[in-house]
């Protein structure tokens, strides 16, 4: 088989494996756009996504109906860590960093608690789809990437409709601009941040849920890497805006699928910060980031 | 009288702490001590976990004859985490314990062999079920290896992939660790030796996820065999990511993925998966079926090959106690040198380098079980 074959396939499975980069990074950008915090426990919300999933359809919820219970159960997961822990540092009116680190100390606490309750060991994840492969110009792919692809695609639609078109997703708009106005202007701001954090927890659910039924395996520390390079393909896209996170994690997951081609696997991981520094050099907010709004 | 009083005490004490001194000493000389270093937590905590379950069932056993010399038989545990810095740690922890006389134990080769110098330089016998770099038994007469030499085991790999299985193309997909790449570069050799073809080699970091560039890679080459130098946490999803691009593809592990995770792990993509075993759990060998009717009655899973290889670390170590009739560490470590100890890995002996020597089991995966493959 030629070289351009062994091109187009690498291509490929380097756009399905950054469309679920994108999926988890527009979880950062969701949270980042309205609160300018990033939420480092993004990774662990998507590693309990990814366990409800695997145990609820142990418990024989049937594959459908599994997934919609763990979207459910991460988005309120998503609301109870914003409950518990942020929003009593916004009244208090403390610094952003505090926040920072408590997401941080969150994440671990999440990734423990999986630990404890499912163990440490990496586990079988159920297989959720397989149609076999097609011969796509003689490249070899399996229909489960472009299945992972296509439902990522519609996923990141729908999440960008929500907050295009919505009521609700004018007032997240609203509230990103300047919480105060939108405050004045009657919008009930709080309800904006629960909507928004659950959101990103239901987000990270279908990722996990995606990934894992990809990969057929889940771990408790799943989250911290994937996290670490969603959130790059974030900033890569510009924090905040949802289609420069989509292409954010498309350059990721390419770049890492060629780096491990053609400059070995112990590069992959590497390859995709190197790229996000450089981007960062010539464009400090991101391909498509707003240039930051100071606000008085 | 109160000076009276002042010496009555102290002598009181004095006493108090003098008869508990000779508790502890009379104590301990009825007690033979052997360490059991492993990773007990994180990743790679089955294969500690495996190592401390053997021993002590191995001990037990003894203990139920009446122990070794007549006396107890101690385990003492340590857990490295599968991290060279600990393992230096406990290295040090136990040279400074006179009273151990053998460690069984860490579990990676780069592991092992941080621990080493320590051992060598205190006198103190260490026997690794698990280390299979060549250079671990170079650091001195009192290291042995109770597991196959990677040369030995690659060339029985390499077999497998030519005469069982028919198949000339063979990939290779290593990790890069110390035990990975001295793996992948002895098993290079031996399938330009065997007359094969190399079609592609690919490397891995431990904990790599997603395999689709290595995958694609491979079968872009033509492998119809894939030769993986790694643990069950690579070789489970590697095997499924691949099978869902060519179903065809057949796989040859070494005996460090040969575990019961391999299966839970990949299920029906484990299907064909071979193995050269030092050890095979479904065997009919009366030693070998109750070994395994033990383990799995007291800690509920079988034992693999490498915790078979603990149990009879652990055996050939108080057999070597017994035939030298003492705990004196240099006269046991000649004992252990020129045994040939029959336990349930097959008959092993230790050639001039201190690994063992025994022939290989041939094993695969049918059916969501172990199976022999007869020759």
């Amino acid at each position: 088989m030629g070289e351009i074959n062994l091109i187009l396939e690498q291509l490929i499975n380097g756009l399905s494996l950054g469309m679920v980069y994108a999926l988890i990074a527009v979880g950062y950008s969701l949270v980042f756009g309205i609160l300018r915090l990033v939420n480092f426990s993004h990774g662990s919300v998507y590693a309990f996504g990814a366990h409800m999933t695997m145990m609820f359809i142990s418990m024989k919820f049937g594959i459908v109906p599994a997934i919609l219970a763990s979207i459910i159960l991460t988005g309120i997961l998503g609301v109870l860590i914003d409950k518990a822990s942020l929003e009593p540092l916004r009244k208090k009116g403390s610094k952003p960093i505090a926040a920072l680190i408590t997401t941080i100390g969150i994440s671990y606490i999440i990734q423990n608690l999986l630990m404890i309750v499912f163990g440490s060991h990496t586990k079988h994840f159920p297989k959720l789809f397989d149609f076999g492969v097609v011969n796509i110009l003689g490249a070899t792919i399996g229909t489960t990437q472009i299945f992972i692809f296509l439902v990522s695609l519609i996923l990141l639609f729908i999440l960008t409709g929500i907050v295009r078109f919505t009521k609700i997703g004018l007032a997240m708009r609203a509230v990103e601009q300047n919480p105060k106005a939108a405050h004045l202007m009657g919008i009930n701001v709080n309800r904006v941040i629960t909507f928004t954090f659950f959101l990103g927890g239901a987000s990270a659910a279908i990722a996990g849920s995606l990934i894992s039924g990809y990969y057929q395996m889940v771990y408790a520390g799943m989250g911290f890497l994937a996290g670490m390079k969603a959130f790059s393909a974030a900033v890569l896209g510009g924090i905040g805006v949802l289609y420069g996170s989509i292409f954010g994690g498309l350059v990721v997951g390419v770049s890492e699928t060629f780096a491990a081609t053609y400059l070995g696997g112990s590069y992959r991981d590497a390859v995709a910060f190197l790229i996000l520094i450089l981007v960062l050099l010539v464009k400090p907010h991101g391909l498509f980031g707003k240039k930051g709004i100071t606000k008085v | 009288m109160k000076k009276f009083k002042k010496t009555m005490i102290l002598g009181l004490v004095l006493l108090l702490i003098m008869t508990s001194l000779a508790a502890c000493s009379s104590k301990s000389d009825d007690i033979v001590k052997v360490a059991v270093a492993a990773p007990l937590t994180g990743d790679y905590a089955e294969y500690g976990t495996g190592f401390k379950n053997a021993v002590e069932l191995m001990a037990e056993e003894w203990n139920a004859k009446g122990g070794v010399l007549g006396k107890k038989i101690e385990i003492v545990l340590y857990d490295d985490k599968n991290n060279g810095e600990e393992a230096a740690n406990i290295a040090e922890k136990i040279a400074s314990d006179g009273s151990i006389v053998a460690v069984i134990g860490h579990f990676a080769s780069g592991v092992c062999m941080a621990a080493t110098p320590k051992y060598q330089e205190a006198g103190i016998i260490n026997i690794s079920p698990s280390a299979s770099h060549p250079d671990f038994t170079k650091e001195g007469n009192y290291i042995f290896r109770n597991n196959t030499v990677i040369s030995s085991e690659a060339k029985a790999a390499v077999e497998i992939a030519i005469d069982v299985l028919g198949k000339k193309k063979i990939g290779l997909l290593s990790v890069k660790t110390d035990w990975g790449t001295s793996t992948a570069a002895i098993t290079k050799e031996i399938i330009a030796e065997l007359g094969a073809t190399l079609v592609d080699h690919q490397e891995v970091v431990d904990g790599t996820v997603d395999f689709s560039p290595n995958i694609s890679k491979l079968n872009d080459a033509g492998a119809e065999v894939v030769i993986v130098a790694a643990m069950y946490n690579t070789l489970a999803p590697l095997a499924t990511q691949y099978k869902a691009v060519n179903p065809n593809i057949q796989f040859v592990g070494f005996s460090n993925a040969y575990s019961q995770q391999l299966i839970d792990l990949a299920k029906e993509n484990a299907e064909g998966i071979h193995f050269p075993a030092q050890f095979f759990d479904g065997s009919t060998d009366p030693k070998i079926a109750n070994f395994v009717k033990n383990y799995e009655s007291k800690y509920g899973a079988k034992p693999s090959s490498l915790t078979a290889q603990a149990y009879d670390s652990m055996g050939i170590i108080l057999t070597a106690i017994e035939k030298a009739g003492t705990t004196d560490r240099a006269k046991v470590r000649e004992e252990v040198e020129k045994i040939n100890y029959n336990g349930v890995t097959g008959a092993t002996t230790f050639n001039e380098n201190r690994d063992s020597v025994r022939p290989f089991t041939i094993v695969k995966i049918e059916n969501g079980n172990f199976v022999e493959v007869k020759k």
